[in-house]
């Protein structure tokens, strides 16, 4: 979720040879605009549809994971045209170039992008189309389009008594031509945007019709299960195939690239087949480590490669030589799962000539490569229907399971659903990488004069760029398909935008101190990784706040005013740090057995500062408070802002206090909510998220909320027993 | 073999195996699917549903030993397409984020109500901790069941259970 990069894959001349170059790209209007008088749509462009009845369509090209793109990208529309959100039916989009993230130039929803992307184009949307209707029907009357308004889906004569629905208007307005620039609606008269507090899809939501992939139904749709290498790489060899084919409702049973495939009538047959499973794996390439030897490997890996250079103002190293006191510590952060509530699954279909597969997925374009990777379909042949999805967290930007569906369904030619049990889920995903920090501070007297960062550890692009590479290609032939992925790579930082994955946040450092040297160790230690809810803030988030704590205590200050001192050309950092300290009592005694700390973190564009209020009770660590304080821009939704940022708090909390994969010989350890445990809500604490009012252009909230969460809550324990914590997740 | 249960006040007779999960048999037989997939092994609540008025974790009931129950779920909470007040509570909070728990959370909340209709904020905490949110909805589930349980003399069990 951290390419923060357009155009991932933008290979100029001179970079990569003659490969990539000799594919043009084609003119990208797949998506019909215009009027069709057959069904009386009108489609004044790619996202809205609005019918003779009135009705009025939003076609949706963020998913919708929880993170609320279907109600705040909704109202940016709702508002320009003049309707209330709630009249207006969302409809995920299908794959179409149109529908790419601009940022990234695939059609994938994360990194926080999907309301800062969409602010501009859907609001500018919505308004031409109203402003279509208005000049229609100014036309019809004869009147001056100027004099005319739009209230609640109606054009409403100068007279204010007549008025057209825009239904009445459709086939008309299709004949308008605006000339220049149509004036968005000045924040005064905004009646949606800010102000919107509800949730367009709760109600599907609390009865229960709101359709994920798991949902997915078809005639004759039959069920498969995976048995995946308990190592990562693992390929199996042979089966006991003749007992397991004879089990009831057991149809099907074969070895596919990532393990052996059962097919049953049922679900339950399935998975009671699979129980009887024998497989032989050939582990020769299979992953054989242990989080130790991660480690041990990032260690070794660190003292040997200082890395490259990520930032370097002044010189560290002078400014180590002459301090006074030179700090130095050295952080991990463990392999995370993202535990989304719905397992992976995917619904596939190969019939007619092409493949429709249903997935809760946050890129479809990248799932019609990983379909298309195991047919003989060339991507345009397979359609990806979204679904909504019970929460993604960055790991259904990864496509396996649409991989394995679509390798089965290939086999197959009847529909099916291919479902991941939970432990499956924890033990085959692609996870958070574990990562090794190691800091060096220079102070004198208080003041801090140096700061070294050194990050060690892998960046994910390595492993994205598989499919994502196609995806932006999608016309190539597919045996370039790795070809692509090996030139992205190469040519990372060249031709490609660098990979920030790992060094995100860091680099970003914003305390004035005159010397500072940001490193990245790049060591792969070939666990699959992917996107993490706020991805390598998340890590860096940790290390620079707890880092920065640790300063303050070694220079006998408050952790508030060390910070701030270092603040002064940073505004936006300093507002939410006061906030939240004021707001939390900061500088006041905590009560009885309780300790506070704090922390301050920008990422994805928003400035987000944490006041953490934490004990220990019975030999557990107990959180009783969290109070934030957030900057991100103009709100659209200040409900749905706060739910994100709270999501976040209790996501970093999880880490904070559970996250843990760990491997022994290749195989993770965890299973489970028993062995991964997720906040239940008797551990919740308090929180407090106070918005700033800002005019500035929104940025996102969906990851921000994550990483300064972490450090707080470290910096309360160190507060409250003087024991530094540095490897996560933090004990009692 | 064969078992019959009734589902939101239709008989159903399915032929399964006996050790097939209750959620299996809704979810692909009865074709409910707002009954939730989460952990299979009672430890996420996303699977709850009422049987015979208790609230059970469906993925690890297996069908045999209920042959012949009065089963609720999510579906069947309110009658004629009306909205439960719980339900209404969770679209006015604005409840669900991702939304895949949520009729778990909200199955396990109408047990609580209708066994004790003025709960406190701690009656309600213990009565829900068993199920999990991912995305971090506690907040908001608290304030939906307090809002319910809030308009006294108002809410009145649904006729489910019966």
């Amino acid at each position: 979720m951290t390419m923060n990069r357009r155009d991932f894959l933008k290979v100029s001349t001179g970079a990569s040879g003659s490969l990539i170059l000799a594919v043009s790209i084609p003119g990208c209007a797949t998506v019909q605009t215009g009027f069709q008088p057959e069904t009386g749509e009108w489609k004044p462009d790619i996202w809205l549809e609005l019918t003779r009845d009135d009705d009025i369509l939003f076609t949706l090209a963020r998913v919708e994971m929880g993170q609320g793109t279907y109600t705040g990208l909704t109202t940016l529309v709702a508002e320009e045209l003049d309707v209330e959100p709630g009249r207006i039916k969302v409809k995920f989009a299908p794959v179409a170039p149109e529908y790419r993230n601009p940022l990234f130039g695939l059609q994938l929803t994360g990194a926080s992008t999907s309301l800062a992307t969409s602010w501009e184009p859907l609001r500018v949307a919505g308004a031409q189309a109203r402003q279509m209707l208005v000049m229609a029907a100014a036309r019809v009357w004869e009147v001056d389009a100027e004099q005319c308004k739009t209230q609640d889906g109606r054009v409403v004569h100068p007279n204010g008594l007549d008025s057209l629905r825009y239904g009445q208007l459709v086939e008309l307005a299709d004949r308008e031509v605006i000339r220049g620039e149509v004036p968005l609606k000045p924040r005064s008269e905004w009646k949606y945007i800010g102000r919107m507090g509800s949730r367009l899809d709760a109600r599907a939501k609390a009865t229960g019709t709101a359709v994920y992939g798991m949902d997915v139904e078809l005639p004759g749709m039959v069920y498969a299960v995976m048995t995946r290498s308990p190592r990562y790489g693992g390929k199996a060899r042979s089966f006991n195939r003749d007992d397991v084919i004879g089990m009831p409702g057991v149809t099907d049973a074969f070895i596919t690239e990532r393990g052996v495939a059962l097919v049953a009538q049922r679900y339950w047959q399935a998975r009671k087949a699979q129980q009887q499973l024998q497989v032989e794996w050939d582990f020769s390439e299979a992953l054989d480590t242990s989080t130790e030897a991660v480690f041990e490997g990032y260690r070794q890996a660190a003292s040997k490669d200082p890395g490259a250079k990520e930032r370097s103002d002044g010189n560290v190293d002078r400014a180590a030589a002459r301090a006074k006191q030179v700090v130095e510590a050295e952080y991990e952060q463990p392999y995370l799962a993202h535990a989304t509530m719905e397992p992976m699954n995917a619904t596939a279909w190969y019939h007619d000539g092409g493949m429709d597969v249903w997935a809760p997925t946050q890129a479809p374009d990248l799932g019609r490569i990983a379909a298309a990777r195991h047919t003989d379909l060339s991507p345009g042949k397979v359609n990806i229907h979204t679904t909504f999805l019970g929460g993604g967290f960055g790991r259904r930007l990864t496509q396996d399971y649409i991989e394995e569906a679509a390798a089965v369904a290939y086999q197959l030619k009847v529909p099916v659903k291919l479902i991941w049990s939970r432990e499956e889920d924890t033990r085959h995903g692609f996870l958070r990488p574990a990562m090794l920090h190691r800091m060096k501070g220079s102070l004198n007297d208080g003041e801090l004069t140096g700061w070294h960062h050194q990050i060690v550890g892998p960046q994910i692009l390595d492993w994205y760029v598989r499919n994502a590479a196609p995806a932006q290609y999608p016309w190539a032939p597919k045996f370039l398909y790795d070809t692509l992925g090996r030139v992205g790579l190469m040519a990372e930082g060249i031709a490609t935008p660098k990979d920030i994955s790992a060094i995100e946040g860091a680099t970003e450092y914003p305390y004035k101190v005159p010397n500072v040297s940001v490193r990245h160790t790049h060591t792969d230690p070939g666990v699959p990784i992917t996107w993490w809810r706020s991805v390598g803030y998340s890590h860096n988030g940790f290390a620079v706040e707890t880092f920065m704590d640790e300063l303050a205590h070694e220079s006998g200050e408050d952790p508030l005013q060390f910070r701030l001192k270092m603040l002064d050309a940073e505004p936006r950092h300093r507002e939410v740090l006061e906030r939240a300290a004021r707001l939390a009592d900061w500088g006041q005694p905590a009560p009885e057995g309780r300790a506070r700390g704090l922390a301050l973190f920008k990422s994805f564009g928003t400035y987000v500062a944490q006041v953490v209020e934490a004990g220990v009770e019975s030999g557990e660590i107990r959180v009783y408070k969290v109070t934030c304080a957030v900057d991100c821009g103009q709100v659209v939704n200040p409900r749905i802002v706060e739910d994100q940022i709270e999501g976040g708090i209790l996501f970093g909390l999880t880490a904070a206090l559970y996250g843990e994969i760990n491997f022994d010989n290749g195989e993770i350890r965890q299973s489970n909510f028993h062995d991964y445990r997720l906040m239940q809500m008797h551990q919740k604490p308090e929180v407090v998220v106070d918005i700033v009012d800002s005019e500035a252009d929104p940025t996102g909230v969906g990851e921000p909320g994550v990483p300064p969460v972490i450090s707080a809550l470290g910096n309360a324990l160190f507060a409250l027993t003087g024991k530094r914590q540095r490897r996560l997740p933090l004990t009692a | 073999m064969a078992f019959s249960l009734t589902i939101n006040g239709q008989r159903h007779t399915v032929d399964v195996d006996s050790d097939t999960p209750l959620l299996w048999v809704i979810r692909d037989e009865a074709g409910l699917k707002g009954t939730k997939f989460g952990c299979g092994a009672g430890l996420c609540g996303a699977c709850t549903v009422h049987v015979n008025g208790q609230p059970a974790r469906s993925c690890s009931t297996p069908v045999a030993s209920i042959d012949g129950a009065i089963v609720t779920t999510i579906e069947g909470l309110s009658e004629d397409g009306q909205l439960h007040p719980l339900q209404q509570a969770w679209i006015d909070q604005g409840v669900p984020q991702c939304g895949y728990c949520q009729s778990g959370q909200i199955m396990t909340a109408a047990h609580l109500l209708n066994n004790n209709p003025s709960p406190s904020r701690q009656d309600i905490v213990t009565a829900m901790t068993g199920n999990l949110c991912r995305c971090g909805t506690y907040s908001r589930i608290v304030s939906a069941v307090e809002a319910v349980a809030g308009a006294v003399g108002h809410y009145e069990p649904a006729g489910e259970d019966a």
